[in-house]
């Protein structure tokens, strides 16, 4: 203990250095002129990382453990959801293989077998060609005085 | 009594300190030269600035010593140019004609540079400043068990670190 106490009052001992002799005109002199102080080497402009990392730090400095646990908290349940997520639909229709010819020719031959049983099919109203849209007024009038 | 006089009391009654106090903080003579500058432009704009303090020289630390930290987050990073300048240049101490003082100071400050900034400033205001830790708490804005527990951690690292040539020289 006497030791370490040796060891402080050593340290205290110890003389400061002086401030340079300079230093005391230059400040003076800048204190009447109102000059702040600009750094002597040009600070480096911040790239956007540690701007980006020094705004961060600023944000979540009071409770980072809180901040970093809520993040993977976060974390957790994005994983969750992507891992309970269901695979979409086979689509069957881009994976459709064409039929064959034999089975082609097999339903056509049903086709027909059906078309003698139950006579011709009607088309639907839907696959009739519609009636030709009225002719402008002018040209009915040119047909109705040439006839 | 002038503003310019009392300014030139104010430097010559505390920029030593100041000085020793930044430079061992810093450890960047640019800094330190830009930090006193402010301190002492920021007392001349404001002559009031003083007047409620209770301990002048305390006072001048606390604004050195947050005009400093200021500085440092200006610049991104806290010890990015500290390894440019030779161990002789960051020194707080004196020069000592005594080759074997000479290597003790320079060992100190080398291992004052092992210890982070706030650690240093605290064993820096303890050792040659003489404050207490209540002091010490009150200018650096920390509570006062956080001021003993820095200085002892910060005190136990610089014995460690200068216990071989201490024990030969001492």
């Amino acid at each position: 203990m006497n030791g370490e106490d040796q060891f402080e009052r050593r340290l205290q001992r110890l003389p400061q250095r002086p401030v340079p002799h300079a230093w005391r005109d230059e400040i003076l002199s800048a204190t009447r002129a109102g000059e702040v102080p600009r750094p002597a080497r040009v600070a480096p402009r911040p790239s956007l990382l540690s701007n980006i990392r020094y705004q961060l730090s600023t944000l979540l400095w009071p409770h980072p453990k809180a901040w970093g646990g809520l993040a993977a908290l976060w974390l957790l349940v994005l994983g969750l959801n992507f891992a309970t997520r269901e695979s979409p639909q086979p689509q069957m229709a881009r994976h459709a293989e064409r039929p064959s010819p034999q089975i082609r020719e097999l339903l056509k031959e049903q086709e027909q077998l059906f078309a003698e049983l139950v006579g011709p099919i009607e088309k639907s109203e839907a696959d009739r060609p519609k009636p030709a849209p009225p002719k402008p007024r002018s040209q009915r009038h040119e047909e109705f005085l040439n006839a | 009594m002038s503003a310019d006089f009392e300014l030139e009391r104010l430097y010559d009654d505390h920029a030593r300190a100041l000085f020793a106090f930044l430079l061992n903080f810093t450890r960047d003579p640019d800094d330190t030269h830009d930090v006193l500058q402010e301190v002492f432009v920021r007392l001349a704009r404001q002559p009031d600035l003083l007047h409620a303090a209770k301990d002048q020289r305390a006072f001048l630390i606390r604004l050195a010593h947050n005009a400093a930290i200021d500085l440092m987050r200006r610049r991104g990073t806290r010890s990015k140019y500290h390894e440019q300048f030779g161990l002789d240049q960051v020194s707080p101490f004196a020069v000592a004609a005594d080759p074997d003082e000479a290597a003790f100071r320079s060992e100190l400050s080398a291992a004052l540079g092992q210890l982070p900034p706030e650690q240093r400033a605290v064993v820096h205001l303890k050792l040659w400043e003489g404050l207490t830790f209540e002091q010490i708490a009150e200018t650096l804005e920390i509570p006062a068990n956080t001021a003993a527990s820095r200085y002892r951690y910060g005190l136990d690292k610089l014995r460690a670190l200068l216990r071989p040539l201490y024990e030969e020289i001492k």
